[in-house]
């Protein structure tokens, strides 16, 4: 009797335990950013290091948000003349942020119309498409980035967001697209008909039957493409030259430059950058085996 | 009134609908791979547009006997193979934890999957801060343990620095392998297991002639998909070594964006993407013929 319950209970316990120590050891690093990004100066470099800390402070996360020059002031010998990154940190989220809707928007209006016409409509190459797009999604930024440069010199696009909402069209497009095929060719087409019978217009059946049942599909590839667009560093850093237009990727990066790091600073911005993503994460946990059978991961 | 017609004629409806994707996909993905290999045929920098000439092989001949090129290829293997290992073992792993119907998984899940999701630049500031030779965790705790003695300098020794950067990568992208495991590890018929306990196989053994079969098609794709996006990275590299110390962390991409960007030889850079593509298209052929694409499109 004893043996029946206490065995499987014990085997239950070890599972949950190895569960907890996996996830501890991979969720390390970020929770070890987020306690540094919380900690006043004098903590950060405490021996022995403290993982929940002592005193907690948001003085990080207020000279980021606020742009106040904290950047070299723990060096004591005065403020450094120039701007520091601090200073650009909420200018470069509000460009992120542009960049990401910007180049999702064209991406996924793109590819959910072309993925209706082509699981809807019979004309030459309509199979092939699909496939070439996923071959498309294979090929690594580094190829495209410095063609697609040069082709925005010559449109006087350089230093322009809009370079970058069409940088990320070319890299977020053929998922998009490859998705959102897979994605409709799974929606049944007798509704549509029955539409089309009672007298709605093509039109009409796309805006009011397609696009409500392709909902899932969209919020998916949405997702998965402001992921990548967000994440993305390669294309920032070569088609923009000014501070005032960087995203925030490039720019935490140039934290580093200088003599003194400050890494309370840095760990709030990681943080701050992290969050739009985990919140995006949280809302995708529904759609990502959905999205994945339809192949739709990226990486 | 005619005209009203033909807008309403199916035919143009779906012509309308794919044209700003045929019209998008020739500006912004067929052009540029174009222009990539056009560009790895002429010499050409960007601060003297009026210079460009063409070189024929040149750039390939420039490539194929630079040393750096090949460490760069071979350095990326290694990065590549050991990343691959690493991911499907714990990727496996992971997965066998995750696919139990417990309370509470979902939290552990979220949480174990979320390192996907953060922006390589976050992963290779954090790496930076925790590996820091002097005030980095990583060294303290190993210290303190007593498994190490002197600090290690994870990102400024040839060796440690290749370490931290397959471990970044690892820690990356594990997620997407559990992911895929996962889902085909719902697909696995119970029965088989109930059989296999008939039969007095232990969990191991269940493992080994159940379990492991059944992901074997899954995991030679997810293998071949990994492999080739893993070769051809930059951004997990570039952010936390530079490709340093020295050139010991470049791999084939971060060769070509140095050629790009700071030799300012566009078609070296060029060249080497070409290079690249070429054997990512080995890669494809391999990965068509796994999954059995060409079957499928004749059949629907």
């Amino acid at each position: 009797m004893i043996t029946d319950k206490f065995w499987p209970a014990m085997k239950m316990a070890a599972l949950y335990l190895l569960l907890c120590i996996v996830t501890f050891a991979v969720c390390f690093p970020l929770i070890w950013a987020l306690s540094t990004s919380l900690k006043p100066k004098s903590e950060i470099f405490a021996t022995p290091p403290t993982l929940i800390p002592h005193s907690t402070t948001f003085e990080n996360y207020e000279a980021l948000l606020s742009g106040r020059q904290q950047y070299y002031q723990s060096g004591g010998a005065g403020q450094a003349t120039g701007p520091t990154p601090a200073q650009f940190f909420t200018r470069w989220f509000v460009n992120s942020v542009i960049v990401t809707l910007g180049s999702t928007l064209i991406s996924i209006v793109v590819s959910t119309l072309a993925a209706y016409s082509l699981t809807r409509f019979r004309y030459w190459g309509r199979s092939a498409i699909p496939y070439f797009s996923l071959l498309g999604y294979m090929v690594p930024s580094i190829i495209f980035v410095f063609p697609l440069f040069l082709m925005m010199v010559r449109l006087e696009l350089t230093d322009n967001l809009l370079s970058l909402v069409f940088g990320y069209v070319c890299i977020t497009l053929p998922f998009c697209m490859w998705l959102m095929w897979a994605f409709m060719r799974s929606i049944p087409i007798e509704i549509e008909e029955a539409a089309l019978i009672d007298g709605a217009s093509r039109y009409q059946v796309f805006a009011n039957v397609v696009l409500p049942t392709a909902l899932p599909g969209i919020i998916a590839a949405s997702i998965f493409s402001m992921i990548v667009s967000w994440n993305d560093y390669l294309f920032g850093r070569v088609f923009i030259n000014s501070l005032d237009n960087l995203t925030l990727t490039v720019g935490v990066m140039l934290f580093f430059e200088g003599t003194h790091v400050d890494w309370g600073l840095l760990m709030a911005a990681s943080v701050l950058m992290t969050v739009p993503m985990a919140i995006l994460f949280m809302a995708l946990q529904r759609h990502l085996v959905a999205g994945f059978g339809a192949g739709a991961v990226k990486g | 009134m005619r005209r009203l017609d033909f807008l309403q004629s199916d035919r143009f409806v779906g012509l309308l609908f794919i044209a700003p994707f045929v019209v998008t996909a020739i500006v912004f993905m067929v052009y540029p791979i174009a222009e990539a290999v056009r560009m790895a045929f002429f010499s050409y920098n960007p601060l003297r547009p009026d210079l460009v000439s063409y070189v024929g092989l040149n750039n390939f001949e420039f490539i194929f006997s630079d040393p750096l090129f090949w460490s760069s290829f071979s350095q990326g293997t290694i990065w590549t193979l050991l990343s691959i290992l690493f991911q499907t073992i714990f990727g496996v792993g992971i997965a066998l934890l995750l696919h139990r119907k417990l309370f509470g998984m979902a939290i552990f899940r979220g949480l174990l999957l979320f390192p996907y999701i953060v922006p390589t630049v976050v992963i290779a500031l954090i790496w930076r801060w925790i590996f820091n030779p002097e005030i980095g965790v990583i060294n303290y705790s190993l210290q303190s343990v007593g498994l190490i003695s002197e600090p290690i300098y994870w990102l400024s020794t040839p060796t440690m620095a290749m370490a931290s950067t397959i471990m970044l990568n690892v820690w990356k992208y594990t997620p997407f392998v559990v992911i895929c495991v996962l889902a085909r590890l719902q697909a696995v018929p119970l029965e088989l297991y109930d059989a296999a306990k008939v039969d007095g196989a232990g969990a191991f053994r269940r493992f080994l002639d159940v379990t492991l079969p059944q992901l074997r098609e899954v995991l030679i794709v997810v293998i071949v998909f990994r492999t080739i996006w893993t070769f051809n990275k930059f951004e997990e590299i570039y952010l936390l070594t530079k490709g340093g110390p020295g050139t010991s962390t470049f791999n084939l991409a971060v060769y070509s964006f140095e050629q790009s960007m700071a030799s300012l030889r566009l078609g070296v850079g060029a060249a080497t993407g070409v290079v690249m593509m070429i054997m990512l298209m080995i890669g494809s052929v391999v990965y068509l013929r796994v999954a059995g694409f060409g079957n499928e499109e004749k059949s629907t």
